[in-house]
């Protein structure tokens, strides 16, 4: 196909896209160059190598944003000549998604990690003062890596990286397809689009959000390698401060994010479900906020040096971990939602190991040198406890890591180890113990002080919150009706994580907005586990079958019978609601169902409209449907619907006028097997002695029945006899039907070569009242996860501005004197 | 002894505690063989749809039961009976893992499946424009 001429590719776009991924990758590097130079050599010297690193990090910064810019451009502007383009939209799509389509592969979502980056580190240049060189050495360093994963170069037969501005002619796959054989394709063309999961607006929100948190991760991994490097193993840690907390927020509302649009959007059936993915960003942030919390103990008592080094380096690279989790391909099954593997597992794996090489080379290396504290801590002061809390969080890390990592850990040891069965309940199990103990360590934290508490003082300052969260509990547990004294006992807890926080910044920090981050950030998370307890744990059903139909023979118990049929019209008692299917209606590709509530008089039976939920499904055929779940939200539960079976073949009505769908034949040998939706259908046999009176033939008419075996779902075993018959050579078939499963036989045909004959069924459009299988689940005080997410954001903020006051408080003190 | 060893022994032994309980839980990839001869033991099952045998789905017999044939890879096939609605594009996945017990050697009751759909990410070959989006 070499010697076509192809019409209307824009083939310059893609090499201005290449020119700048190449140039974005060379001035990383030369800039890493440049700023190692700068920070290995003594302070009079650095000026030029360090204006060279400068210069070079902002050639890079406008190379990356000129890459964003081009494939933007071309993704707006329907380019599907190339690849990317063409894999992640196409021109049905409304255009307030094309930043969703950006980020939806790999190499979008790489770009967007190196722009988060190249933001951070055009902000460290002008804030970092003595300690740019070596921070931005190393911000450099990742930079390079994630540059080349864009590159799509091929070394010694190995690919490194992948390109998002190949033409769609040019991959493997695609490359000898009939469209390429017309010169002018491209006017032809149209992408596979954006996958209709995806098309919300969180999509748009979410991975920025996230990639953020990921990105900054770099900026306490920097100064921590920073400080080793340098061997200034105090200091760096009231710099980094600031960032670490803004990344624990951002990280923390990124997850979060995922989290509420799991519930909202996903079919998932809640918030968080434990999945690999999910996993794969909560790892970093729990030791993220462990980073964050040993910072402070350093920063107040010269203590916990070497985890002021271990948890950011420990973050860091989790947060690469994490990468090589969901972007190699190695989550295999135990995933729905995992990226391909591009083939750059290998490359990710290299990346990984060189950044735990170098760290823990540095850190054994300094290990001896760096300066111990003398004197122990006692064990009544708030570093001892900030301390534990740190390594717990760990430890619960620890488990995270394990259990997602069974795929990996079968890959390396050759195991067969399949993730846990009930992968909610294996997680909830485990993390429970940790989240009591975080949670009383959060409560009683900020009562201890540094370096030696008044026991007496705690204990009486302690005594309220404790009293009233004890009611609380008490209360909370009465009003869900909740009898298991373990359960209340874990509400209390999370109680006390509230109250406790709350009274200490009315008591002893005089109820100063501005001073709360810390005890907000706990009320916060307090909330959030209290939230998540209550809605998992009191979580119900309500689709369950109350109808008192008989359900034909069921045979099988299944504990998890959570979907109803509910046909058009009917209504059904659905926990305290009366609910009926009221019909659906095609808006373009997405299908609602209205689904009304009711509430329903005893007295005088009436029933009284409460409100009316239009779950989705999407109809998509390059990616298969998908159901859109639809949420009543009220203040102290959500009435969460979703559609997990309905009937789409009525949306075109093949055969109009008839109960019948059009019949499908088939020629079969005695023994042979066809299948109708519902039923498995043999024919056993031919049967030639025909009672002619019963069916009204004459004595020389030639009739043949076909004995069918018609097995159904439940094993039941039904026999249907349609019947062929000559007659004076007119041929016509004795039709029969089997009414308990609405289908309908006709003997067709008989070829006397093969000895096969022609079967033909069809099936009742018993459907003349549509239907849908759904399943409803009430969640209850899930509005305090929520508010517990918003508490804790807005604490941390505050904490962020506290931390960058008392450290320019810090450096002019220090510059005054 | 300083408090800061006792914790690290304790830590320690809290991780081994944690690495040893996570390797053991009882769950592994098996074959249909497999399962049928550990009857009470719930097993991961990996394995490739029969597209010759039929979907069995009668959402007006029992919304929660649907039937399919499954042959996994040690190319044994087994009828599997999953308690849920048929899923959205059942058809089209490539690679299933069923989740449960096996029930005798003819049938395989799942609590749960995954697919795998190469389609849902990677499938799709060029297509022209509709004459309408032209």
């Amino acid at each position: 196909m070499d010697n076509i001429t192809y019409i209307g590719e824009h083939i310059w776009w893609g090499k201005a896209g290449n020119f700048f991924i190449f140039l974005s990758f060379a001035s990383a590097l030369l800039a890493a160059f440049a700023y190692f130079r700068a920070a290995s050599e003594n302070e009079l010297e650095n000026g030029s190598w360090k204006k060279l690193g400068r210069i070079c990090f902002r050639i890079h910064s406008l190379s990356v944003i000129s890459i964003m810019a081009t494939l933007f451009c071309m993704i707006f502007l329907h380019y599907y000549e190339y690849y990317y383009v063409w894999e992640h939209s196409n021109s049905v799509m409304p255009k307030r998604y094309t930043l969703a389509c950006f980020w939806e592969g790999q190499e979008g979502s790489f770009l967007l990690w190196t722009f988060w980056q190249v933001v951070i580190g055009n902000i460290l240049i002008r804030t970092a003062q003595k300690w740019e060189s070596p921070v931005m050495a190393t911000i450099s360093l990742v930079q390079v890596f994630l540059a080349s994963m864009l590159l799509g170069f091929y070394v010694f037969g190995w690919r490194l990286g992948s390109n998002p501005f190949i033409l769609l002619r040019q991959t493997p796959e695609y490359a000898n397809i009939p469209v390429f054989s017309i010169p002018d394709y491209v006017s032809k063309l149209d992408g596979r689009g954006l996958n209709p999961l995806l098309q919300n607006y969180w999509m748009t929100i979410h991975p920025p959000t996230l990639f953020l948190g990921f990105a900054s991760t770099v900026v306490p991994f920097a100064y921590a390698i920073a400080g080793l490097w340098k061997k200034e193993y105090g200091g760096w840690q009231l710099d980094a401060l600031p960032w670490t907390f803004f990344g624990i927020m951002i990280l923390g509302t990124g997850i979060l994010m995922g989290g509420a649009w799991a519930y909202e959007a996903l079919s998932f059936g809640g918030f968080w479900g434990w999945d690999p993915v999910e996993n794969a960003s909560l790892i970093p942030w729990l030791t993220y906020v462990g980073a964050g919390h040993v910072m402070i103990i350093y920063k107040a008592r010269k203590n916990s040096l070497f985890s002021t080094f271990a948890f950011p380096i420990i973050t860091f690279i989790l947060v690469l971990y994490s990468t090589f989790l969901t972007r190699s391909g190695i989550l295999g099954n135990t995933s729905v939602h995992a990226f391909t593997d591009l083939g750059m597992s290998g490359q990710l794996l290299i990346y990984l190991l060189f950044f735990i090489a170098l760290s823990v080379v540095l850190l054994l290396v300094n290990w001896r040198k760096m300066p111990k504290v003398k004197e122990e801590e006692d064990l009544w002061s708030r570093e001892f406890w900030m301390f534990l809390g740190s390594l717990v969080l760990l430890m619960s890390c620890l488990q995270i890591i394990i259990t997602t990592s069974i795929p990996v850990t079968n890959k390396l040891f050759n195991l067969n180890q399949a993730p846990p069965l009930d992968m909610k309940g294996y997680y909830n199990k485990w993390q429970i113990p940790f989240a009591i103990i975080i949670l009383l360590l959060v409560a009683i934290g900020l009562y201890f002080k540094f370096k030696k508490t008044d026991m007496k003082q705690f204990w009486q300052q302690i005594r309220i919150p404790v009293v009233v969260s004890v009611l609380l509990g008490a209360i909370s547990g009465w009003v869900l009706r909740e009898r298991n004294g373990f359960y209340i006992g874990l509400l209390s807890v999370a109680w006390l994580a509230v109250c406790a926080n709350f009274y200490y910044w009315v008591k002893n920090k005089k109820s100063n907005f501005l001073k709360a981050g810390a005890s907000f950030a706990h009320v916060g998370f307090g909330f959030i586990i209290m939230g998540a307890l209550i809605s998992t744990s009191q979580k119900q059903v309500i689709s369950v079958n109350t109808s008192g139909k008989s359900v034909e023979s069921l045979g099988k118990d299944y504990s998890n019978a959570t979907n109803i049929l509910l046909t058009q019209g009917d209504t059904l008692r659905m926990g305290n609601y009366f609910v009926t299917y009221l019909g659906k209606e095609q808006i373009g590709v997405n299908i609602f169902y209205s689904v009304e509530y009711m509430s329903k008089n005893e007295q005088t039976n009436k029933y009284t409209h409460e409100f009316t939920l239009h779950p989705i499904v999407q109809l998509n055929q390059q990616m298969g449907n998908v159901a859109e779940p639809s949420t009543k939200h009220f203040l102290t539960e959500d009435i969460y619907t979703h559609i997990t079976f309905s009937d789409l073949q009525n949306l075109q009505d093949e055969n109009p006028g008839s109960e019948f769908t059009a019949p499908k034949s088939q020629m079969l040998s005695v023994g042979d097997t066809m299948f109708s939706s519902n039923s498995i259908i043999v024919l056993t046999a031919l049967d030639t002695k025909i009672d002619k009176i019963q069916y009204h033939l004459k004595a020389n008419d030639i009739a043949v029945g076909a004995i069918l075996k018609v097995i159904d779902v439940n094993d039941k075993v039904y026999t249907a006899e349609p019947v062929y018959v000559i007659s004076n050579d007119v041929v016509q078939s004795v039709d029969v039907g089997l009414k308990p499963l609405g289908l309908k036989f006709s003997f067709r045909k008989v070829n006397p070569d093969t000895k096969k004959v022609e079967i033909a069924v069809s099936e009742s459009k018993h459907t003349a009242k549509d239907f849908i299988v759904m399943e409803a689940v009430v969640f209850p005080y899930i509005n305090i996860l929520w508010m517990g997410c918003l508490i804790m954001v807005l604490g941390t903020t505050l904490a962020i501005r506290q931390r960058i006051i008392k450290s320019r408080e810090a450096k002019n003190a220090s510059s005054a004197q | 002894m300083k408090k800061t060893y006792i914790i690290a022994i304790i830590v320690i032994a809290i991780a081994f505690g944690v690495i040893l309980a996570s390797l053991s839980n009882n769950s592994t990839y098996a074959s249909f063989k497999e399962a049928s001869a550990h009857e009470n033991s719930t097993f991961h099952v990996v394995g490739k749809l029969d597209r010759a045998k039929p979907f069995l789905y009668d959402p007006h017999i029992n919304p929660n039961l649907f039937t399919f044939y499954l042959i996994d890879k040690d190319g044994t096939e087994r009828k599997v009976t999953l308690g849920r609605p048929k899923p959205d594009d059942f058809e089209h996945s490539d690679q299933i893992v069923v989740i449960g017990k096996a029930q005798g050697t003819d049938e395989f009751a799942a609590n749960d499946v995954l697919m795998k759909c190469p389609s849902k990410y990677n499938d799709g070959t060029p297509t022209e424009k509709k004459s309408s989006s032209l």
